[in-house]
């Protein structure tokens, strides 16, 4: 008898995990893949290698993921990537004293936007395409304000040591923190009061509201989630490369969006998770560096890229056989 | 004699906003009256008049279009990369070359959308990928030329009077409003947009509707990236990019709602201008250009709290609750919610 239950349960979670688990074999299909193409390819410093620069793009994602659950999108995660990076290292100046407040300074910075690009959709009912668009352009004006330009300073050595080192010279710390971070994100997500409301948001506003949920406190908590990742992968990112470049997060836009949308969480908001979107990250990840091995010009990898998304999104849609209107 | 009304709320706003920073500019600095600047504001504007217009008719239906700043490039690319520059066959093919691109783009970025019934956003995220992909192939760097003549017809004077750009845009807009207002095609559009399930069910036949919408889309993005060929007199791969979300900032500025079934088109010519006026302004008074950044998304947050639909604008309500009739109106409010 309890046997024949647990049997339908783990039918249950399949079905109910079927994007998920279609997700994660792709990945280990792609790597299999790498490794047919080029020999090496699945070393363990190459997939450290990849996770590495994975682990930027799924910081990002964290926010855009509850973000883009409630049924919002951020288009400042772009900027607040650049502003993290730049004033981290005008802060720091190479300075291993300075680290830990220039860090805690500048992400409270982040998520104070984000709760301005929150303000403006949560309780001024603007829309968040055009809000965050707006809001991501008045940060790009402060931080060529602030930085002249022409960005100064540098990633002091501890910084370094995050962004480039390894624990025990085996595992890369910048890894490591975004394992942390996703491991939060999805006790929060999926096991916390807090994190249940995001996705209520996102399925009904109106039910929300009447159910008792501060939805309009809680959709700029989204937001003000979403500039705090942004501007801390900034900063990790300073550790990584050691200076400030001020196109730095630029591409991180839409492949933010592109990473959330492959990992399976909809854009109408209310489904979804941030599991999937670990997924999404690696493939957008694994897909790159495939297609860079196989000398590809970058032309073709935008192709190929534009290509995946389709095809995953009519296998999602095919399956849920669900009209999706807005956006 | 309503929706007149609801139209008057939607665009005056956004053109006060205007004339105000217009009349600001002209006082601090008079060479902004001057002819001269004025021609080169209107040449400046028509490229993001026409992507407005394309991301109205998309936003309208409810949908998006990320894929217009691609649709834009291949097009400008395709327009300087014609045969025999300065020869009639040159000039005949510059003509319907690269709207014939962009009308197929469009109609395949619809018939995805509408057959399959992906979210848009994303669709036309991909597209546009591929295609900015494409016209990477085509060409890699700038590069390219096109007929004089045609760049002298697109950017000069008609008459030695007239300047073209504003001919142009303003014959645009002419059409693209009474298409809006005056057709089936239009009129469904709105209805699509306004509720899909209520439009379908009463005959309107709705993917056909999308997949022309899209088409239309298309269509004026080509129509932008002919102009940009025109002027610029050459081409550029990535010249579509920032047009990709500013053409969506002119269009929710002059009062389309991003959710669909709300707005038009006459709203758009404020709703470009507000972006170049901006960057002239501080170009004539030769302030840094940091600074552009900063105003561009103040002025951006403001317009959109004016424009917003959270915000009703009803100032002689307002005048009428503060100063004299507080109370009809609060009785107003009570029998309003009686009723609902």
């Amino acid at each position: 008898m309890n046997k024949k239950i647990s049997n339908i349960e783990i039918n249950n979670f399949v079905s109910q995990n079927k994007v998920t688990f279609l997700l994660y074999g792709l990945v280990i299909i792609l790597f299999i893949f790498g490794e047919i193409i080029s020999k090496g390819f699945l070393n363990y410093d190459h997939i450290c290698a990849i996770l590495r620069t994975a682990s930027f793009l799924g910081i990002v994602s964290i926010g855009q993921t509850i973000v883009i659950l409630t049924g919002g999108i951020d288009l400042s995660v772009g900027p607040l990537i650049t502003t993290g990076n730049v004033f981290v290292c005008m802060f720091i100046n190479g300075q291993d004293s300075n680290t830990l407040w220039a860090i805690l300074f500048v992400i409270l910075l982040g998520a104070l936007f984000g709760f301005l690009s929150g303000y403006g959709v949560a309780y001024l009912k603007i829309s968040p395409l055009v809000m965050t668009l707006a809001v991501g352009s008045l940060i790009t004006g402060i931080t060529l304000i602030f930085s002249k330009g022409a960005p100064k300073g540098l990633a002091s050595p501890i910084l370094r040591y995050i962004g480039v080192g390894s624990l025990f010279d085996f595992f890369p710390v910048i890894i490591f923190i975004w394992l942390i971070l996703s491991v939060l994100c999805i006790l929060l997500l999926n096991f916390s009061v807090f994190g249940r409301k995001f996705f209520y948001i996102g399925a009904n506003e109106k039910a929300a509201f009447f159910s008792g949920i501060k939805t309009n406190f809680t959709k700029t908590m989204a937001y003000s989630i979403s500039g705090a990742t942004a501007v801390l992968t900034g900063v990790l990112m300073a550790g990584y490369t050691h200076t400030a470049f001020l196109g730095i997060g630029n591409e991180y836009v839409l492949w933010s969006i592109a990473a959330v949308v492959i990992g399976g969480t909809a854009l109408t908001g209310g489904k979804g998770g941030y599991v999937g979107t670990i997924a999404g990250t690696i493939i957008f990840v694994l897909l790159e560096s495939i297609l860079t091995v196989m000398n590809m010009p970058e032309a073709v990898r935008k192709m190929a890229n534009g290509t995946i998304i389709l095809i995953l999104i009519s296998i999602y849609y095919n399956q849920e056989k669900a009209k999706v209107k807005i956006y | 004699m309503k929706e007149k009304q609801q139209n008057i709320r939607l665009y005056v706003p956004i053109y006060l906003i205007v004339v105000c920073i217009y009349i600001i500019a002209g006082v601090i600095e008079p060479i902004f009256f001057t002819w001269n600047n004025n021609v080169n504001l209107f040449t400046r504007v028509t490229p993001l008049i026409f992507a407005g217009l394309a991301q109205t008719f998309v936003i309208l239906t409810g949908g998006i279009d990320l894929s217009i700043g691609a649709v834009i490039g291949i097009t400008n690319v395709i327009a300087a990369s014609l045969p025999s520059p300065d020869t009639p066959l040159n000039l005949i093919l510059w003509l319907f070359v690269p709207l014939l691109a962009g009308l197929t783009i469009g109609l395949i970025n619809g018939l995805i959308i509408s057959k399959g019934g992906f979210p848009p956003l994303i669709v036309t995220l991909a597209t546009g990928a591929i295609w900015l992909g494409a016209t990477l192939c085509i060409m890699p760097i700038p590069g390219g030329s096109i007929s004089l003549s045609v760049s002298r017809a697109v950017t000069g004077k008609l008459f030695k009077v007239v300047p073209s750009p504003l001919l142009i845009f303003v014959v645009a807009i002419v059409i693209c409003h009474f298409v809006l207002r005056r057709t089936e095609f239009g009129r469904s559009i709105y209805a699509l947009g306004g509720n899909e399930t209520i439009a379908y069910e009463s005959g309107i036949p709705c993917s056909k509707v999308k997949i022309w919408v899209y088409g239309t889309s298309g269509l004026l993005g080509a129509f932008s990236g002919m102009f940009l060929s025109a002027w610029m007199f050459s081409a550029d791969p990535l010249i579509g990019q920032p047009y990709v979300l500013n053409s969506i900032a002119v269009a929710v500025i002059s009062g389309t709602s991003l959710s669909g079934g709300r707005g038009g088109v006459v709203g758009i010519i404020g709703g470009a201008y507000i972006f170049y006026l901006i960057n002239n302004i501080l170009n004539l008074l030769a302030i840094s250009s940091f600074y552009q950044f900063v105003a561009k998304g103040l002025i951006l947050i403001l317009a959109l709290i004016f424009t917003s639909s959270g915000v009703n604008l009803n100032i002689k309500e307002l005048l009428r609750g503060y100063f004299f009739e507080k109370e009809r109106i609060l009785e107003k409010v009570g029998n309003n919610e009686q009723k609902d």
